[in-house]
């Protein structure tokens, strides 16, 4: 893409993988904690527990050891470029974020819509949005639109006796 | 032979045969829709056969189970999400392969290898079913959990481009099987008080927001390659039939090996298709001369992934029928139908009811030509799907994922959860962790929480894992698997340093 910089872009996702260490790091130590409060029966030798410290405990190893891997392989000039970097990669990807803005959006107003109209909204306005806009494509988005709502909900609903969500309106 | 007969005569009938037929079909495109597994399809068949003589029953769910194992092939390969949880190893190498313009001969190699697992699955079956079963009843929780630790060592030869993130992938995996009640005592963890989590996080939610939810927002990257309306696969819809078949003949080791490891780790009770295809392919992998080009679209890797995953279904009903222990939910499911129509499962059921259990066999076979030849005849409309350009497929098959998904539990909960994991399925794809080992953590960390509180609340004595002898076998292997995996690794990374692949990158 214009302007791309492969090399930067590859320190900054060495940044972004550090990053990642870290947060699982803090989070395997804090749940490494909350599960020595989970408390033992006396019939037994390992508590509800314990499985889960032997994890937390093995993460919290694991992360630490991948910090300091990560730490020897970045160059101090990545962490500046870093915030640059990470607009410009979620810039190229912009459909992704519009995909899983897409289908959260979907998800949350299956209860009010009910499956039909919220899939029949979903599947419509997503392929119109990632299409290359012709009448004929629009019009093959709008079939498609309505077999995979009204008719899949049909065919759950006849066929197999599985009612997707209705809604409340 | 008299029941042989008898049970011959039940099958070869036109009727059975037409509903075998239907059954099949009904396996192969529900498997084929991600989030449907081959055990909802045949919990949906169930009711159907109430109607029916008992074998004609089993006859139909058999087929639906057989065709079921081969579906999940055709979402695996085409669209590299897989169709069940018994496909997740198909991805690996059939993706790629149809990725690279072969649609056709992923599709065909999976097919026969499915075919050939089947058969060889049902051969073991008929000679082995009595001293199997018998083997497999007398493990405790010990040999369980050193199994599970064996079967953890497979995640080196997933981890990917970086072996950190690997066993990072697979901790995290084994970390979200801690959510919820534990299987033991049912005490409450980690469900910071939010409703949904105190059952867990289902385990086909996981899969399908890790792997179907990530993969489709990955395809839509690129904003030029959706908006030019490529296709998901580009590529020749040629299933080339008999040259693959000789293909897949040419592996006789590869597929042997995969079809066992499908039939040992079906007889466990237990286990299934979705630990069998990972590891026949892990071993596979091991055996191979091309290691280094397994991921990239070998053709060794979807034989032993669905040789693996289709050998569990004959494997499956060796408990079943020597002991009257269903080896998998899918078993449980044949075995209540035995129990609706009267017929008692135990180890009496070969001397009670021979002609049945003979006609089990005799329908195995059956139900995997009839599989054959439905994927033969079909698999040049499926391949259409190659076709289809990415501003299609995405949107449909997510709404087939929300359909998926909701339908297992019928929660809108569930719906939630989703998208929660689907979008910490792709950060974790676009920082470059491999999502097998989680996947994997995830199936297998119940089963090692289980046993090994099990062995401990049974006898205090740890060192027990090492002193019975089939714990220490499997604990031996666990141990050579790894030494194995850190001398091939070492030995990949002075060759060629492979570039990373990551989309932050």
């Amino acid at each position: 893409m214009n302007g791309h910089d492969p090399m930067k872009a590859q320190e900054a996702g060495l940044v972004a993988r550090l990053l990642s260490y870290v947060f699982l790091l803090l989070a395997s130590i804090a749940l490494f904690i909350s599960a020595s409060g989970i408390a033992t029966s006396r019939f037994e030798k390992l508590g509800a527990g314990a499985f889960p410290k032997i994890i937390f405990g093995a993460m919290a190893i694991v992360s630490a050891i991948a910090i300091i891997d990560a730490l020897r392989q970045i160059p101090r000039h990545a962490y500046g470029d870093f915030a640059a970097q990470a607009v410009a990669w979620a810039k190229r990807c912009y459909l992704v974020f519009v995909c899983l803005g897409a289908l959260t959006a979907y998800l949350l107003v299956i209860p009010v819509l009910g499956f039909s109209i919220a899939s029949l909204i979903f599947l419509f306005v997503l392929q119109v949005i990632l299409m290359p806009r012709t009448p004929k494509s629009i019009a093959l988005a709008a079939v498609v639109a309505v077999v995979f709502s009204f008719g899949l909900n049909w065919l759950f609903a006849e066929v197999f006796t599985v009612f997707l969500p209705r809604g409340v309106l | 032979m008299t029941d042989f007969m008898t049970g011959a005569a039940q099958i070869f009938t036109l009727a059975t045969l037409a509903y075998m037929l239907a059954g099949s079909v009904a396996g192969i495109v529900a498997a084929a829709i991600p989030g449907f597994t081959v055990t909802m399809a045949i919990v949906l068949t169930l009711p159907l056969t109430f109607t029916m003589e008992p074998l004609q029953g089993i006859a139909v769910m058999l087929s639906v189970y057989v065709g079921g194992y081969t579906g999940g092939l055709i979402s695996a390969a085409l669209l590299g999400i897989p169709g069940t949880p018994s496909s997740v190893a198909t991805t690996f190498d059939a993706f790629p392969m149809a990725r690279n313009g072969e649609p056709g001969r992923a599709l065909s190699i999976g097919v026969w290898a499915s075919f050939f697992g089947t058969v060889i699955s049902t051969i073991v079956l008929i000679f082995a079913a009595p001293p199997l079963a018998l083997f497999a009843v007398r493990l405790g929780p010990w040999e369980y959990f050193s199994l599970i630790v064996f079967a953890l060592t497979i995640v080196a030869s997933l981890v990917g481009t970086s072996a950190m993130r690997g066993i990072l992938a697979g901790l995290i995996g084994l970390a979200i099987s801690t959510v919820g009640t534990d299987p033991i005592m049912g005490r409450p963890r980690f469900d910071f008080g939010i409703e949904m989590l105190q059952a867990g996080l289902p385990f086909l939610v996981v899969l399908i927001g890790i792997f179907a939810i990530s993969q489709l927002v990955s395809e839509v990257e690129n904003a030029d390659s959706v908006r030019s309306g490529n296709a998901l696969v580009t590529g020749a819809i040629d299933f080339q039939t008999w040259t693959v078949m000789k293909e897949v003949l040419m592996r006789p080791v590869n597929l042997l090996r995969s079809s066992i490891v499908g039939v040992l780790i079906g007889a466990l009770p237990g286990a299934g298709g979705s630990i069998a295809n990972l590891v026949a392919y892990d071993q596979a992998k091991r055996g191979s001369k091309n290691s280094d080009k397994f991921g990239t679209g070998e053709p060794d890797g979807i034989v032993a992934s669905e040789a693996g995953n289709s050998a569990t279904a004959g494997g499956g009903l060796i408990p079943l029928i020597g002991l009257g222990i269903p080896g998998s939910a899918v078993d449980a499911i044949l075995m209540a139908s035995l129990m609706v129509h009267g017929v008692s499962v135990g180890p009496r059921l070969i001397m009670d009811h021979g002609d049945l259990v003979y006609g089990m066999f005799i329908a195995m076979v059956v139900a995997s030509f009839m599989m054959l030849i439905v994927s033969i005849c079909s698999m040049r409309m499926f391949l259409r799907v190659t076709e289809v350009p990415k501003w299609l497929i995405v949107p449909v098959v997510m709404t087939c994922c929300v359909v998926g998904t909701f339908a297992l539990n019928n929660r809108v909960t569930d719906l939630y959860l989703l998208i929660f994991i689907g979008i910490t399925g792709y950060t974790l794809r676009a920082l470059g962790y491999a999502l097998a080992p989680l996947v994997l953590g995830v199936i297998l960390g119940p089963i090692a929480e289980t046993n090994l509180r099990r062995a401990l609340m049974t006898d205090e004595d740890p060192t027990l894992f090492f002193t019975r002898p089939i714990s220490l076998i499997f604990l031996i292997a666990a141990f050579v698997s790894i030494v194995w995996a850190i001398r091939s690794h070492l030995k990949n990374r002075t060759s060629t340093e492979r570039p990373s692949h990551a989309p932050t990158s």
